[in-house]
């Protein structure tokens, strides 16, 4: 316990020392401090830069909700608070925050309702699998109708060659 | 003066509507022609009622009188006369005052083109003036736009939102909408008609199934319209955001298409009567539902209004037609006997028992999407949001599999066939297919998503083209001049050729969709007067901004030379609209476009050095979605196109005397 | 009468309207915070008078921590409430507003015009904002104390609203 212990701690000086050494960018003055290094934790993900940077940053900032506007997401929007967000983003995935972390962060200041898909656990799980689940009975609904057409068409062929034997029998 | 009279007209078009719709039930139950004709014409003085309220409201707004309370919320001196005209849908009240002119409308048409059938026409007639009877008393009482004002009455009012000023667009979208949403009550007015009576002959079906192409075409167009709209005015480069209200419209979309292909095999085989019947009042039901949605104030949307009293009632109404449905199905759907499923389900109408399935599944996927931040506070008391990554990580794999049996269904031949047969059909069409994907592939495509939307798509474009000019081939093959083929086809088998240009409309947008999704380019700038920025070909020089100011609105506007091969090929001005009564500056993008792609640009920021953002958008194919869905519609009016002898009686479902009589 | 029907219509029409008609009660635009019932982020900004203002420096008195901005209608018709409070509570309670993506010079001759009600802090990239999880103005976040966040309110708040929840921090 010790170990892991003294690892996690290690893991937050590099990451405090990788913020202090970060310069603002984008005109942002992007802070990333003490009390957000204790919220997130030991950075699950790996550090990231360039264009993987870029993509990612994008990738994640369509998955958050621009908290001012209606309906688009952080990677669409053009207010102050969108474009500091996606700074924001940017620094913590180049820090090596996992998405997962990085969106668990702004969900603790905002809610769930951040979030552009719900996260699949506990109730809102229903809206990933009901969807699913209506396709997968209505395939079942339509194959079983399928199948059993086919069988009223094999039994009335079925009866048809009988009805032909017995006919046959009978002029005979 | 203005707030009595069309206040009385409303009232005039309630008692109307209300007397006719126990009328036109008691002429279909007892099949009485005096009773259909006293239902005709208090269905025509309904109609009339709100053409008169609507134009006293026109009036009123063109005069400015504030007198009346909706002209005092959304009329302005100020505003330009097109854009007062247009205010009668801007806002709650005159948009349900607009329901009911085009609910008058369409039952004008019902009234006079509609013909014959004494058994359906009555109970046909019966609700749709019962719905109406709903609607007038919205607009009568709860939401009348013929309120006076009370005193002091002011001298100006707000104007319209100033939003819905600044686009052509938003003069039509509303109305095309409209047009179908209300237009979806006819057809579930004839289906409820079919259930009343206990049987849908082939001769109700043919009307029933032009009523209902007619708003389901307009409902094409008034999705694309919003959607054009919204990429041309709103200023994030995007065309579809899943909004609760542009889901809302879509949904009917979705019920009706399947609706018509449900019809389609209704008329080939006699089965999936109950089906199509059930489709059609869905999609009825879902229209309500989006009004509902819209009006309500309960879903987070750049639409809604504010929540109001029409909220309940709307939810009262359309609990009660979900019951009536649903008990009068309970009731009826034994009597409405299919023809006996003598062959096997196989072939073509298997394909289209899935394309219905899939069709079905997408409109609940989104339906759920939409509704369940309403559910989820309501178990769990926290809000949560929906939005576009959950839809398109569920819709994008249901539209995969309706683009691929776009392909196969067409191919596979109706009715049981033996093996070769099949295989060689589905496999004819793989060349194109294999040719589309490659091409995708050299022009730089690599996510999974677009090779396997242009595999299918290539799949369906030679089904779509090979079994569209089959009666233009047959005709070529039996000696006809080129024209002659073309031209008898479309008069023989108009509903033929308008079903694959639907689906020609269709794959093309899919297409354009698909590539104006992945193939998209962008980049961001700040830059200082003089500076340039560039994006693929293009390299865009800030000349200068400069401020704007209007009563309303605040404009600061950049003015962008658009160099393309050295040249200047125009310049863009983008602006950034602060509206005084809004939250947010508006983005107002300049757009370019050319037929292989646009160029978008936003103004993000202008700041206090002088200095702009900017952000350019390079969307290759955007234009092609909508010219897509203009296919669509263009098939879609194909399609009503009536076919053969006496083409006029037999579309409206009139006995038409043989050949030679 | 099919019964088939009958329960499958009644399976899916009675939770659909039932949901529905739950929702009513609803406002979608009020989003509850769940920074409620924990420390209040701590920030340290300008006033656009270059009054420095640090929130653990507030401790020991309730803070109002007021997101507003001149564009925003609700915020102008709250201003005077928020005036008026201010000075009823002056000694007891710290009002303190953020100015959310609005322009400095504006928010001056705002001030300036219709009076002030404690300082206006300048929060660059809405750094504060993005930290408090404002999803628009007027948001208003009442501290106690110690420093902990007791309630968010999001809209214009009236002078019977503001008292009421003082009253709980007092």
């Amino acid at each position: 316990m010790t170990r892991s212990a003294i690892l996690h701690a290690l893991a937050t000086l590099l990451v405090a020392a990788a913020v202090a050494a970060q310069e603002p960018d984008g005109g942002f003055r992007v802070e990333v401090d003490q009390a957000d290094l204790a919220r997130l934790g030991a950075p699950e993900g790996r550090q990231l830069a360039g264009d993987e940077l870029a993509e990612r940053t994008q990738a994640v900032a369509a998955l958050m909700r621009c908290p001012s506007c209606q309906g688009l997401s952080v990677a669409d929007s053009h207010t102050v608070a969108s474009a500091a967000m996606r700074a924001k983003i940017e620094r913590l995935l180049a820090l090596g925050y996992s998405d997962e972390q990085v969106l668990a962060y702004f969900e603790a200041s905002f809610g769930e309702f951040i979030r552009l898909a719900p996260r699949p656990v506990g109730f809102n799980l229903v809206v990933w699998i009901a969807p699913v689940a209506a396709l997968a009975i209505g395939f079942g609904l339509v194959v079983w109708r399928v199948r059993s057409s086919a069988r009223t068409r094999r039994a009335s062929a079925d009866l048809e060659r009988y009805r032909e034997r017995v006919r046959a029998e009978v002029e005979r | 003066m203005a707030s009595s009279l069309g206040q009385a007209f409303v009232l005039l078009g309630l008692l109307a509507s209300a007397i006719g719709a126990p009328v036109g039930f008691y002429a279909g139950a007892r099949g009485s022609e005096r009773a259909l004709d006293l239902a005709r014409k208090l269905a025509l003085a309904f109609a009339l009622a709100m053409l008169m309220a609507t134009l006293v409201m026109e009036w009123a707004l063109i005069t400015h009188d504030f007198s009346v309370s909706y002209v005092a919320s959304v009329g302005s001196t100020a505003t330009p006369l097109h854009i007062t005209i247009v205010s009668l849908w801007s806002s709650l009240e005159g948009s349900i005052l607009f329901w009911g002119l085009v609910l008058g409308l369409f039952t004008t048409l019902l009234t006079l083109l509609q013909r014959g059938h004494v058994e359906y026409l009555g109970y046909t007639l019966g609700t749709v003036l019962a719905v109406a009877v709903f609607f007038c008393f919205l607009i009568a009482g709860p939401a009348n736009p013929f309120a006076p004002t009370p005193p002091p009455i002011p001298a100006e009012g707000p104007g319209p939102n100033p939003l819905l000023q600044n686009h052509l667009l938003m003069i039509i979208h509303p109305p095309m909408l409209y047009l179908g949403y209300v237009g979806m009550t006819v057809p579930f007015a004839m289906a409820v008609a079919a259930l009343l009576r206990g049987s849908l002959t082939p001769a109700w079906l043919r009307p029933l199934r032009n009523w209902l192409l007619v708003p389901t075409g307009f409902l094409s167009l008034g999705i694309m319209l919003g959607g054009w709209w919204s990429y041309e005015v709103l200023g994030w480069g995007g065309y579809w955001a899943w909004d609760p209200v542009e889901n809302a419209s879509f949904l009917p979309w979705l019920t009706a298409i399947a609706a018509v292909h449900s019809a389609i095999v209704l008329e080939r085989r006699g089965t999936l009567k109950a089906w199509t019947l059930i489709l059609v009042m869905v999609s009825f039901l879902l229209t309500i539902l989006g009004t509902f949605l819209t009006r309500s104030g309960v879903v987070n949307s750049v639409h809604s209004f504010t929540q109001s009293a029409i909220g309940p009632l709307f939810l009262g109404f359309l609990a009660l037609s979900l019951v009536a449905v649903v008990v009068l199905l309970a009731l009826r759907v034994d009597t409405l006997v299919s023809a006996p499923g003598d062959d096997a389900v196989v072939g073509r109408e298997s394909a289209f028992l899935m394309n219905n399935l899939l069709l079905v599944a997408l409109m609940f996927t989104v339906l759920v999407g939409t509704l369940f931040p309403i559910i989820a506070e309501a178990v769990r008391g926290v809000k949560v949001s929906v939005g576009e990554p959950y839809f398109n990580r569920m819709a994008v794999p249901i539209s995969l599999g309706l683009l691929l049996l776009m392909g196969i269904g067409p191919a596979l031949p109706w009715g049981r066939s033996d093996a070769r047969t099949v295989r060689r059909a589905l496999l004819r069409p793989l060349p194109l297919a294999l040719a589309a994907v490659t091409l995708c592939w050299l022009l730089g495509g690599r996510a999974g998503s677009v090779l396997l939307t242009s595999f299918l798509a290539g799949y369906a474009l030679w089904v779509t083209f090979d079994q569209g000019s089959r009666p233009t081939r047959k005709r070529l093959g039996r000696g006809e001049s080129p024209g002659a083929a073309a031209g008898g086809s479309l008069r023989r088998a108009p509903r033929l050729v308008g079903a694959y240009v639907v689906h020609l409309g269709v794959i093309v947008t899919f297409l354009a969709i698909a590539v104006s999704s992945v193939f998209q380019s962008s980049a961001e700038a700040t830059l200082a007067p003089g500076e340039e920025m560039t994006l693929a070909a293009y390299r865009l020089r800030f000349e200068r901004v400069g401020l704007e100011q209007q009563p309303h609105l605040a404009s600061e506007k950049a003015t962008i030379t658009v160099i393309q091969g050295g040249e200047s090929v125009g310049t863009l001005e983008p602006a950034l609209n602060q509206y005084r009564t809004q939250r947010e500056p508006i983005a107002t993008p300049a757009v370019r476009t050319t037929v292989t792609h646009d160029l978008y640009l936003t103004l993000m920021n202008v700041g206090s050095d002088g200095t702009i953002g900017l952000r350019a958008i390079r969307t290759p194919a955007v234009a092609w979605i909508w010219i897509g869905v203009l296919v669509m519609v263009g098939g879609t009016t194909l399609c009503l196109v009536p076919s053969g002898a006496a083409p006029v009686r037999r579309a409206l479902g009139r006995p038409v005397e043989e050949a030679g009589g | 009468m099919n019964r088939k029907v009958l329960w499958v219509g009644g399976l899916v029409v009675v939770p659909l309207v039932v949901f529905l008609a739950l929702s009513f009660g609803h406002d979608p635009r009020l989003i509850e915070s769940p920074l409620v019932g924990d420390p209040a982020p701590a920030f340290d900004l300008h006033s656009l008078d270059g009054e420095a203002v640090s929130l653990p420096a507030l401790a020991g008195r309730p803070v109002v921590l007021n997101f507003w901005a001149t564009w925003c209608q609700p915020c102008i018709v709250e201003h005077p409430v928020l005036v008026e409070s201010a000075r009823r509570y002056e000694g007891r309670v710290h009002f303190v507003g953020v100015i959310y993506q609005d322009d400095g010079e504006l928010i001056r001759r705002f001030v300036e015009q219709r009076g002030s009600w404690g300082p206006s802090l300048v929060d660059p990239g809405s750094e504060v904002a993005i930290r408090y999880g404002v999803y628009g103005a007027p948001e208003t976040f009442f501290i106690d104390r110690q420093g902990v966040v007791r309630r968010k309110v999001t809209g214009p708040m009236g002078p019977s609203m503001l008292d009421a929840y003082l009253a709980e921090l007092l």
